[in-house]
């Protein structure tokens, strides 16, 4: 009997143990890292936003929590490289700009060895071409994902160009027939046509486009398609600037010349004014940031949804062919900081983020302002349907890849930006010629070239030079004359 | 007679003259301090609105000036999803540890100053070259300092950085008030058997509260305010409220118009009350010390 009663007892006990001790397997089946935290750093409240998006499903399949830290913009690359010098880093995982990768890229773990190590899959037929060449690679190696896919697609209000009055209008002024533009005279003809009246058939006084001159990047990101698409490149083989040359000057006097027919205010804009003015439907088009396509699309703002048109930037007609150059934006990359003690859970971290799946969430998301970056995100049904004219919208992104320019990548990126934004912005508020501010701004880069070491910056333009040619990019000093 | 008939006249008309420059005179004050309420204040009347506003609301035309169904998610949502709750501690606690540490280094400082001289002429210009020092130009080597006493991303690291900024305003300020306190009552005290402390906090002290006043709040707000040391010498658990309010509007707010409003909001309010409550005390102490000395 007594024997009997332990036996039970023995049994009840273990009974519960595997009650209890089952589910624990299988959690620590399902969630691998069960109890550990990884830092990020991101630049912007809405990123942190967007990383939300997806923590239920990395702590789901890895049971890693991320603790996410918020360095706003304008200090983030200063303040995040400051650490990274001092050789430690109080972050895992880090977010920044590809443009930047020539200063972030030293501090940044490797991802192939750890591809192999852990049997990582960063689906990576799955990533444009276009970010596989330019953007993911420090010396050679793979060291980030996309996490924002920044280019510039053209948008436009489809009433503008519909109406039956405004086309017959347009054809008795210029000759053509009124669409959206393909090039860049169309584009100053349409600017010049629309300004000042009342385009969607009421009395109010519109403007003939939307853009953004603020000195501080913004005016440069919109001389730049213009330059690339009249031949221009940013320095020759011995690191001379080329941004004076004759591409540089007919894209910056063009600028100059219909600045006129933008609305007032445009010289102090940044990305959202000219997007709130395109949704309320006060400019007919106007070219920016993907993400802008989400906020056409949101009812809650917008009087175009369903009534917008999307595509690619202009180009000019060269030798009967048209040449687009849209920007490819500096974008958001993210990447496994080479100091962090925890490379494994944050490699687990960075597969998850950047597969597929999760990072369709954050690019859908209405709240972010993450643009897509996958083939699969513009194949998406879900996507292709998350609003009237969604699917015509991603058909713009993908067609505008093959065509993009980068930032000049390279050591000070951000200072050669600023510089020449400046100078662009003198211009446009005629403080100085269009070839004064060019040789200034041309100046201005032989300094900062100078200051970083000429020798090293010339080697490093040498590799981004043949890395721009594979994708097409290259100098023709005789575009500008050509260019129609 | 006519005489007698006229002066009344003339003497009516000139006041009824004097009566409307007055009037005339209150009027276009009146527009003038309107038009500077309007101006200053207008701004943050309408991003204290946006910030209880729905996100239906932001580009609304006709604008909506006051929600009809004014809300506090936005708050809330600053308070779970972005940490205000942390950010918002932390300034607190930083700002009245900054403040409590400057008074408490800059009176017995100033004391000694303004009664023996100490340091000759010598101590308080240095303390004035502190305040010459841009502090973009101190970031990175007390960055590296920090670095290496592992004084980054602590309460201890900004309270001290801070009290160092304050405390050359807070000592000149001070030096002036106690120059000018009568060295007679703190003799009489001395006298009847105070210590030289026991007069400093007993006798002294009560009577130059408004330069106090003036000290706590200024080094208050100026903590409360202060962004690149923040941003340089903080780390996720320190983070101070600036930080936050720059993170939403740095970079475009995009959808977050709310938040970013609410953000503000919360960022100025605890400056602006305390400034409200020690008003009184900032005008006269601000006289006192400015005048005299």
């Amino acid at each position: 009997m007594r024997k009997l009663s332990i036996l039970a007892v023995v049994l009840a006990v273990g009974a519960l143990a595997a009650w209890l001790g089952l589910p624990v397997n299988e959690v620590k089946a399902a969630r691998p890292y069960e109890g550990t935290t990884i830092r990020a750093v991101v630049n912007a409240e809405y990123v942190k936003y967007s990383l939300s998006l997806v923590e239920q499903a990395v702590y789901d399949k890895l049971g890693i929590k991320i603790e996410t830290e918020v360095i706003p913009l304008d200090p983030y690359v200063a303040k995040t490289l400051l650490e990274f010098n001092s050789g430690k880093s109080p972050w895992d995982l880090i977010m920044f700009g590809p443009s930047f990768m020539p200063d972030y890229g030293r501090h940044l773990e490797p991802l192939e060895p750890w591809i192999q190590k852990l049997k990582l899959d960063f689906v990576m037929d799955d990533i444009p071409d276009v970010y596989k060449k330019l953007m993911l690679r420090h010396e050679g190696k793979i060291v980030s994902m996309p996490y924002d896919g920044d280019v510039h697609i053209m948008f436009w209000n489809k009433v503008a160009f519909e109406r039956p009055d405004n086309k017959k209008k347009f054809k008795a002024k210029y000759g053509y027939e009124l669409a959206p533009p393909q090039t860049w005279k169309q584009w100053d003809d349409q600017a010049e046509f629309f300004h000042g009246w009342g385009w969607d058939g009421t009395d109010r006084k519109l403007f003939g486009a939307g853009a953004s001159y603020k000195g501080n990047n913004y005016s440069y990101y919109w001389w730049r398609p213009r330059f690339f698409s009249y031949g221009g490149q940013y320095f020759d083989a011995q690191m001379k600037p080329l941004i004076n040359g004759p591409a540089g000057l007919r894209a910056l006097e063009e600028m100059v010349k219909t600045i006129q027919y933008y609305p007032p205010g445009v010289m102090l804009f940044e990305s959202e004014e000219p997007k709130t003015m395109l949704i309320k439907g006060e400019v007919p088009f106007l070219f920016s940031w993907t993400s802008t396509g989400k906020r056409v699309g949101n009812p809650n703002e917008s009087v175009i949804v369903g009534k917008a048109g999307f595509g690619i930037v202009p180009g000019a007609e060269i030798d009967g062919k048209i040449v687009y150059r849209p920007d490819l934006t500096p974008g958001r990359s993210m990447a496994v900081s080479k100091y962090s003690q925890k490379k494994e859970a944050t490699m687990k971290v960075l597969e998850l983020i950047s597969d597929p799946e999760q990072s369709l969430k954050i690019v859908m998301d209405p709240k972010t302002i993450m643009d897509p970056w996958r083939v699969s995100h513009f194949k998406s049904e879900k996507f292709r349907k998350s609003f009237p004219g969604a699917d015509e919208y991603l058909d713009a992104i993908l067609k505008t890849f093959p065509h993009v320019v980068p930032d000049p990548i390279l050591p000070g990126a951000s200072e050669y930006m600023r510089k020449l934004s400046f100078e662009i912005t003198e211009a446009l508020a005629k403080r100085k010629s269009p070839q004064e501010a060019l040789d200034s701004a041309a100046a201005e880069w032989d300094k900062i070239t100078d200051r970083r070491g000429r020798d090293k910056q010339t080697a490093l333009w040498g590799e981004k030079m043949s890395e721009m040619k594979q994708v097409g990019i290259e100098y023709h000093p005789d575009w500008a004359k050509k260019a129609k | 007679m006519a005489i007698a008939l006229d002066r009344p006249r003339t003497v009516s008309r000139s006041a009824r003259a004097l009566r409307v420059r007055r009037w005339v005179g209150t009027a276009l004050t009146w527009v003038a301090v309107v038009a500077a309420l309007l101006f200053f204040l207008g701004p943050f009347f309408w991003i204290l609105t946006t910030s209880l506003k729905g996100n239906e609301d932001y580009f609304a035309y006709p604008p909506v000036w006051v929600p009809a169904d004014a809300s506090l998610k936005h708050y809330g949502a600053l308070f779970t999803r972005s940490s205000g709750a942390r950010y918002f501690t932390n300034s607190l606690v930083v700002s009245t540890l900054s403040m409590l540490a400057a008074l408490l280094v800059s009176l017995p400082t100033a004391y000694s100053i303004a009664r023996w001289r100490f340091g000759g002429g010598f101590l308080s210009l240095f303390l004035l070259v502190l305040r010459m020092l841009p502090a973009i130009a101190l970031i990175i080597p007390l960055y590296i300092m920090y670095k290496l006493l592992g004084l980054t991303n602590s309460y201890l690291g900004l309270v001290i950085v801070y009290t160092v900024l304050y405390v050359p305003f807070a000592v000149w300020l001070l030096v002036g008030f106690l120059r000018d306190f009568p060295v007679e009552i703190e003799e009489a005290a001395l006298i009847d058997g105070c210590s030289r402390l026991r007069a400093l906090v007993s006798v002294v002290v009560p009577i130059i509260a408004p330069g106090l006043a003036v000290v706590a709040l200024f080094s208050f707000i100026a903590t409360w305010n202060e962004f690149l040391f923040a941003i340089v010498l903080t780390g996720i658990e320190t983070k101070t409220m600036m930080v936050l309010v720059t993170s939403f509007t740095s970079g475009g707010t995009d959808m977050f118009y709310g938040e970013a409003s609410a953000s503000v909001v919360l960022g100025v309010l605890p400056a602006f009350i305390v400034a409200f409550v020690l008003q009184r005390y900032l005008v006269k102490g601000l006289a006192l010390g400015g005048t005299k000395g």
